[in-house]
């Protein structure tokens, strides 16, 4: 049986380990992303990737609510949309330098959130929810009937930050790199949260509310905080694809479907991982231009959506990253305290221990035949395990 | 009879309950007049049959429920229409019953999450260093997920947990429950070391015997009343309170 030091030292060297793991995989993972638009084999595909960061920007910051919190919103829409046309509206009528109107977009967004959230992080579950899909359908309402304002259905035509001179091809890879920063930025952000007294006042809410709130975590401002920052990065992704595509249409940037995507994303790849939300994003988003490529204007690919997230939600409720470290972590040194014990050990254990552990034996012996509380909890604890 | 439950010495209380009738929305009351003392470093146990308002007692000590009448006292100050988290501050730390670890959370994060009203960075380390002493497990297991211990290694993560504030008294609900009998006996020891390190316990168990063998002071609840109480060992030695409470036996001599 190994010594307590020999365990300690296994253990050290195991994290040492998986931090150098990690620091390769992070290496591996930034050179795949920025040696992308080289590789791509033509403008199309690159134009995929951009979509697929876009996708990545807007579920990350989704999952700095519903990863630390578990409040899932299905509105979050509202946050790209509202981020995307107060961009494009701020670079038209005041002319504004496109990257510092897409930052002051982001900063509106996220006052405009403070309202929002203490009207909506009162409620819970299913409720809020629902609270969150009203958002998004009263924003559509409302961005199409303003026409004056906002273009109304026609939609708004945002203009390019780059001038005529850069084509095409061109566009698609400073913007693919413009997302890869801000998705960077966001995931940093996402890291150091989770790493502080905050994350971790953060991460008790999720699993139990009431008992993180009974333990002086203020909750309510806790999830106030996530819900701001999280509509600020949503926003300043939403503005980043609206500088990148030049075009917004209210049905659109206001969209359900939107939403769920970045939930979609999320919960597949793993609410709780740092990567989880932009591993989603890869594959659901290369999945859904897939599908549109493949079947035309057919609703095909919400049908595809809809059996991913089914499957998700049946075999990987926890999403990928979770379900495969499990796999790798079945191969590894069990962590457990369950470890197998041989009679002999056993015996040296029972002899060490002694008359206290032979009077607990005993102890115990007598409990069950007296005391009924007890044998019946035993007996509730048996069942249960 | 009289329900002081402690010597009458002049010495302080650490929590003094003083009268107390409390009860659920419109219901009878479940507390009619309960008066429970608790001196600094002891064990006090509140036994009773089920309905007698055991746990109802730490319920209103911890401000979950607020009394109708009488006084609750932290050290001689009046506490009695405190919310939860001011009970907390005042130095009253509430186990619940049943395990309430943060289960998808690390040993560590519990541990500290137990410490989240303390803002002194070297307050909460030198507690961690202090519960991580008294609760070897915890020690052993800090970068586990709470929820892939055992139950009574929760428990003890618990206790870990509601020491960390420096609670003045800490207010165990049935701590035995859903333990096997071993289990039982090593979360009872570390009640024992929780007192020898110099925190008062109230402590509520279905598991009569086993609590009082463990405990100092014992009060024997029945509607809501404190109907015997007095040092532990003699209410373990009390032949009709045997009869009544503990199973039908009285208990020859402790140690089995």
């Amino acid at each position: 049986m190994p010594s307590a030091s020999d365990t300690v030292s296994t253990t050290d060297r195991r994290s040492r380990g998986s931090v150098a793991l990690k620091a390769v995989g992070l290496l591996v993972l930034a050179a795949a992303v920025l040696s992308f638009p080289s590789v791509a084999a033509n403008p199309f595909i690159l134009s995929v990737g951009v979509v697929i960061m876009s996708y990545a920007v807007l579920a990350t910051s989704w999952n700095f609510v519903g990863g630390f919190t578990g409040y899932i919103s299905l509105g979050h829409a509202a946050y790209s949309g509202l981020g995307g046309y107060a961009t494009g509206l701020l670079v038209i009528h005041t002319g504004v330098n496109p990257w510092l109107g897409m930052l002051l977009a982001g900063l509106a967004v996220a006052v405009l959130a403070v309202p929002i959230g203490i009207a909506s992080l009162r409620v819970r579950g299913a409720s809020f929810v629902i609270v969150s899909i009203a958002l998004v359908l009263i924003l559509l309402l409302v961005f199409q009937s303003w026409g004056s304002f906002t273009g109304g259905s026609n939609g708004l035509r945002v203009p390019r930050p780059f001038g005529p001179e850069v084509l095409r091809p061109e566009q698609h890879e400073r913007f693919f790199y413009l997302h890869a920063a801000l998705l960077a930025v966001a995931l940093l952000t996402w890291w150091l949260i989770d790493r502080s007294r905050f994350g971790m006042g953060l991460k008790a809410i999720r699993e139990d509310e009431d008992k993180a709130q009974a333990l002086g975590v203020p909750t309510f401002t806790y999830k106030l905080i996530a819900f701001v920052v999280s509509a600020f990065f949503t926003a300043l992704g939403g503005g980043l694809y609206a500088l990148w595509f030049g075009f917004l249409d209210p049905i659109f940037q206001f969209s359900i479907l939107v939403g769920s995507y970045m939930v979609l994303m999320s919960l597949l790849g793993g609410i709780r991982s740092l990567f989880g939300p932009f591993l989603g994003a890869v594959i659901v988003g290369y999945a859904v231009e897939y599908f549109k490529n493949q079947y035309g204007d057919t609703q095909f690919h919400l049908v595809a959506m809809g059996l991913l997230l089914g499957l998700v939600v049946l075999f990987m409720p926890d999403g990928i990253i979770p379900a495969a470290t499990n796999l790798v972590d079945r191969f590894r040194p069990q962590k457990t305290s369950i470890r197998e014990v041989t009679q002999a050990e056993l015996a040296e254990q029972r002899r060490t221990a002694g008359p206290e552990a032979a009077q607990a034996d005993q102890q115990a012996r007598t409990d069950d035949g007296t005391d009924i509380p007890t044998s019946d909890s035993t007996v509730t604890e048996g069942a249960r395990s | 009879m009289a329900s002081d439950t402690t010597p009458r010495a002049s010495e302080q209380y650490l929590l003094e309950l003083d009268d107390v009738e409390a009860g659920y929305g419109r219901a009878a009351l479940v507390l009619r007049g309960l008066t429970v003392k608790v001196p600094p470093a002891t064990v006090v146990c509140l036994v009773g049959p089920n309905g007698a308002g055991k746990s109802t007692v730490l319920k209103v000590a911890s401000g979950m429920l607020t009394p109708r009448s009488g006084t609750i006292r932290v050290a001689g100050k009046d506490v009695t229409k405190n919310s939860p988290q001011q009970m907390l501050a005042a130095g009253l730390s509430h186990v619940l019953q049943g395990h309430s670890v943060f289960k998808e959370m690390t040993v560590e994060e519990n541990v500290r999450l137990g410490a989240y009203s303390v803002k002194d960075k070297g307050e909460v380390n030198d507690r961690i260093d202090f519960v991580k002493t008294l609760f070897p497990v915890v020690a052993d297991r800090w970068n586990a997920l709470a929820g892939a211990l055992s139950g009574g290694q929760q428990k003890q993560v618990e206790f870990a947990r509601s020491l960390m504030v420096s609670p003045q008294v800490v207010l165990l609900d049935e701590p035995s429950m859903g333990l096997d009998p071993k289990a039982t006996g090593t979360v009872f020891e570390q009640v024992v070391r929780m007192r020898d390190a110099g925190t008062a316990v109230l402590l509520v168990e279905q598991n009569a015997r086993r609590a009082l063998e463990t405990a100092d002071l014992g009060c024997v609840l029945d509607l809501g009343r404190v109907h015997i109480s007095g040092p532990a060992d003699e209410l373990l030695r009390d032949p009709q309170l045997a009869e009544l409470y503990l199973g039908g036996r009285p208990a020859a001599s402790p140690a089995t």
